[in-house]
């Protein structure tokens, strides 16, 4: 299996028979036979199974999250239905928005400064996802969220499935203040001082992008759960399909980074100084943790919070309002991260399973 | 022009109109002459020594113009600092953009930022007087005959309140509205003759335009109170925001009493570094609290020039000068947002359809006008691709793409906003950093944790 790639080729569509057209805006990707072919993985998903396979032949194991460690979207598929049956779509509408504008904010992993990633490490990097991220796929993953010059990306498709199953909603004029508000965070603590700053970066924001990108995993499900029930949703099929295609196309951005990051577990970084040596393995656990702590257990306990007044506060507008929060919060099945602040994490690996 | 330019303009009008006759014929025509000297002089300065060269045929932008540039600025600042009024204003904006005119002229016209020659104090107690209805020493326990600033249109005094309080009293020129007339009535004549002088002229009088919509708003005093409020209301839980209190029983339509603050100036980066601030926290600060009020709140004090912020350790953000201040339409922050997306990447469908949400107009109907006003401001930012700043050198390059396709209507708002970020901008390249938009409100926060650098 061929390890080395272009630039080009990681950027490469396949032929479509048909593109994907998202309301009246042309989207990436494209339709071979009936079924959606994600956008530049003629040559990259073939790629990433070569990586991943190397590493099996190898036997080292692979980056995982385990699912129980996932929060739920908030508010559930439940709660969000039975808002949209009594009328209250601002939150929804809100939500799907906000998701649009983050997916397309995505595109800036393209401004992450890469260090030379060959002598980042003691051993050698030919031939690896980690060699090829500056080759293509850091620039694939910015265009498949954001989109590119004539063809929108996931933004742009996250606003059509909105679009199409809540017939083009009004858009709340307190989109960008309710994103904003709350989203200042401490700046990260260096854990590994010995190391360049640009390698300890590097690290943690694709542990942290790797961990957003699985956590939205839910997202997807229960988006197309709301979106695709015809009780609530006008065209249902389409705004569901839609979602499905964006699930689609972030398969591919899971697995680079899962693959990358296990392959900089099985090497050694080297320190500021040149001659100091840390394992690959106790820098890229500690910032997966430090990560995963932070986004799946302290993040979504403000944010529900936060959105749980939001919705409250749309309630409050409602004739009976005292009905519609009582059975609203009847619906909240809760959620708390499974592990304790000093807990031990589950050790995140599984061995290299085959490709999907 | 759009409705809310015309009714600004119209504001003008009628303040001139109401304040006529008050000045006489002679000043206004002192003044007039004295400006027209000024831009005679300097014109001749620059032009002759390229006649010059061509006619002996030497290479024109081989010659050092440093010499003739320092004269002419300081010529200009001596000037203004006498006449005071508009020719401030210009001089102001001359002053922040050291990409765009030779440093000599940023140098010597920025000093107009913050301290000018006051008016006698006399002028001005008359007006405390008038207008608070008793003698200043009965109002004040203590109040400072010299200022602590004479801005263009008015001038800021310390003083203390009986209760042992301290305020800053900001006082309006007496004859302002005037002065005003008198200039812009001036620099239109000049700039017509420069323009039938000048084979290739720079784009003036549209710059008078904007100038003199911003003017009207700045000249109401009550209008400033009402907005300085606003903004303090929003920013009642942000402990890092300082806006000055105001005393309303103290304030009137020339005068405005409001609680004394202090602090660095925002581009003095060595006073920032002596007091343990951080210029990078600095300029995130700034940007996230520019940010939330023009993204998201919609509302916003649109002249952040470096004259009117200060910087305490913390870093705590004071705001001065609510002058100038602007209610968004619903959603403008997202068509800002919508059209700065479109631009890093490319979208040209999205850039229309950006432009068109935000209120811009071709008189043709032909939207092409519209990528080539966003495929010059990706041009000139700094590595010919769009990442999310507004450089001073985008803005520029915005408005001559505008000047030279007469066929778009730009929203004022538009103009306010991008030249809010343009001066952010500013700031930041004083301090060593860029001014990043789309980091600033990205998920994560000021920029600082999710930001890769
Ligand atoms: N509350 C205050 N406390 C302390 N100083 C103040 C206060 N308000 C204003 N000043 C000082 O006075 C100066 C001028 O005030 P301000 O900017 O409001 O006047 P202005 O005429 O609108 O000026 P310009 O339009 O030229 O910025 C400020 O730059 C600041 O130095
Ligand atoms: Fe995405
Ligand atoms: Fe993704």
């Amino acid at each position: 299996m061929r390890l080395e790639y272009t630039r080009d080729e990681l950027l490469t569509s396949h032929a479509y028979e048909e593109p994907l057209i998202a309301g009246d805006v042309l989207c990436h990707g494209g339709f071979i036979g009936s079924g959606y072919v994600s956008p530049r993985t003629l040559h990259r998903l073939p790629a990433i199974g070569a990586w991943q396979d190397r590493l099996r032949r190898e036997g080292l194991p692979l980056l995982n999250l385990p699912t129980e460690y996932v929060p739920p979207h908030y508010p559930s598929y439940e709660q969000a239905k039975y808002l949209l049956q009594e009328g209250i779509t601002d939150p929804i509408t809100r939500s799907l928005t906000i998701i649009s504008i983050v997916e397309g904010f995505g595109a800036r992993i393209r401004d992450l400064p890469l260090p030379d990633l060959h002598a980042t490490f003691v051993e050698d990097v030919g031939g690896t996802a980690i060699a090829h991220l500056g080759g293509g796929l850091v620039e694939a993953h910015a265009r498949d969220e954001a989109g590119h010059r004539r063809e929108g990306g996931h933004k742009q498709m996250w606003e059509a499935a909105r679009d199409l199953g809540l017939s083009k909603p009004e858009l709340p004029g307190d989109i960008l203040l309710r994103m904003m508000m709350g989203r200042r965070r401490p700046e990260r603590r260096r854990e590994f001082p010995e190391l360049p700053a640009v390698t300890e970066n590097l690290v943690a924001f694709l542990t942290g992008v790797m961990i957003i990108e699985i956590v939205a995993e839910d997202v997807f499900e229960w988006a197309k759960a709301l979106l695709g029930d015809p009780e609530v949703c006008r065209q249902n099929r389409a705004a569901a399909a839609m979602v499905a295609h964006i699930q689609q196309d972030e398969k591919a951005h899971v697995e680079y980074l899962r693959t990358a990051l296990s392959e900089m577990r099985a090497r050694t970084f080297v320190g500021a100084d040149g001659t100091t040596h840390v394992p690959g393995a106790t820098v890229v656990d500690r910032l997966f943790e430090v990560g995963l702590r932070g986004i799946v257990s302290t993040r979504p306990r403000e944010d529900r919070e936060r959105l749980r007044e939001e919705i409250h506060a749309a309630i409050e507008d409602r004739a009976e309002a005292s009905r519609i929060a009582s059975r609203f919060e009847e619906l909240d099945a809760g959620w708390t991260f499974p592990k304790g602040e000093d807990e031990k994490l589950d050790l995140l690996l599984e061995t290299a399973a085959a490709p999907r | 022009m759009t409705s809310a330019a015309e009714s600004v303009a119209g504001v003008v009008e009628s303040a001139v109109a109401a304040a006529g006759g008050v000045f006489g014929v002679a000043e206004r025509a002192i003044r007039a002459g004295r400006i027209g000297h000024t831009a005679a002089s300097v014109y001749l300065r620059i032009k002759t020594p390229r006649w010059w060269d061509r006619l002996v045929g030497n290479d024109p932008a081989a010659r050092d113009m440093s010499g003739v540039h320092q004269r002419n600025a300081e010529q200009i600042l001596e000037t203004a600092t006498a006449l005071k009024g508009l020719l401030i204003k210009i001089c102001q904006v001359v002053g922040t953009r050291s990409d765009v005119f030779p440093q000599a002229y940023v140098r010597t016209l920025s000093r107009t930022q913050d301290r000018l020659p006051p008016r006698p104090f006399e002028q001005i107690r008359a007006v405390v007087e008038a207008d608070l209805g008793a003698p200043i020493g009965s109002i004040f326990r203590d109040f400072a005959q010299i200022p602590v600033a004479a801005a263009s249109l008015a001038q800021v005094h310390r003083a203390r309140l009986p209760d042992g309080r301290d305020v800053a009293v900001k006082v309006r020129y007496p004859d302002i509205d005037d002065i005003v007339q008198t200039d812009l009535t001036t620099s239109r004549w000049i700039c017509q003759i420069y323009e039938r002088l000048d084979p290739q002229p720079m784009a003036l009088l549209p710059l008078l335009d904007e100038l003199q919509k911003y003017l009207a708003l700045e000249l109401d005093f009550e209008r400033e109170v009402e907005n300085a409020e606003r903004i303090r209301r929003m920013f009642a839980n942000e402990e890092r925001v300082v806006i000055p209190a105001v005393h309303r029983e103290l304030s009137s339509k020339r005068v405005i009493t409001m609680e004394f603050v202090e602090g660095i100036k925002v581009t003095d980066r060595l006073a920032l570094e002596r007091a343990g601030v951080r210029p990078r926290r600095v300029v995130e600060g700034l940007l996230a609290i520019y940010n939330q009020m023009i993204l998201a709140h919609g509302f916003f004090q649109a002249d952040p020039h470096p004259g009117n912020i200060f910087i305490q350790p913390g870093p705590r953000f004071v705001i001065v000068d609510f002058g100038l201040a602007k209610e968004l339409p619903k959603n403008f922050g997202l068509g800002i947002f919508e059209l700065m997306f479109s631009m890093m990447t490319y979208n040209e469908a999205a850039m229309i359809r950006a432009f068109r949400e935000l209120g811009f107009r071709t008189k043709t109907g032909d939207e092409s006008t519209y990528l080539e006003i966003a495929r010059r401001m990706i041009g000139a930012s700094e590595d010919g691709a769009f990442r999310g700043e507004f450089t001073e050198e985008m803005t520029d390059e915005l408005f001559d793409a505008i000047r030279e396709n007469p066929i778009v209507e730009v929203p004022i708002d538009f103009v306010l906003v991008s030249r809010a970020f343009s001066l952010l901008s500013g700031i930041a390249h004083t301090l060593g950093h860029r001014a990043n938009i789309l980091d600033s409100m990205a998920p994560g926060g000021d920029g600082a944790a999710a930001a890769p650098r």
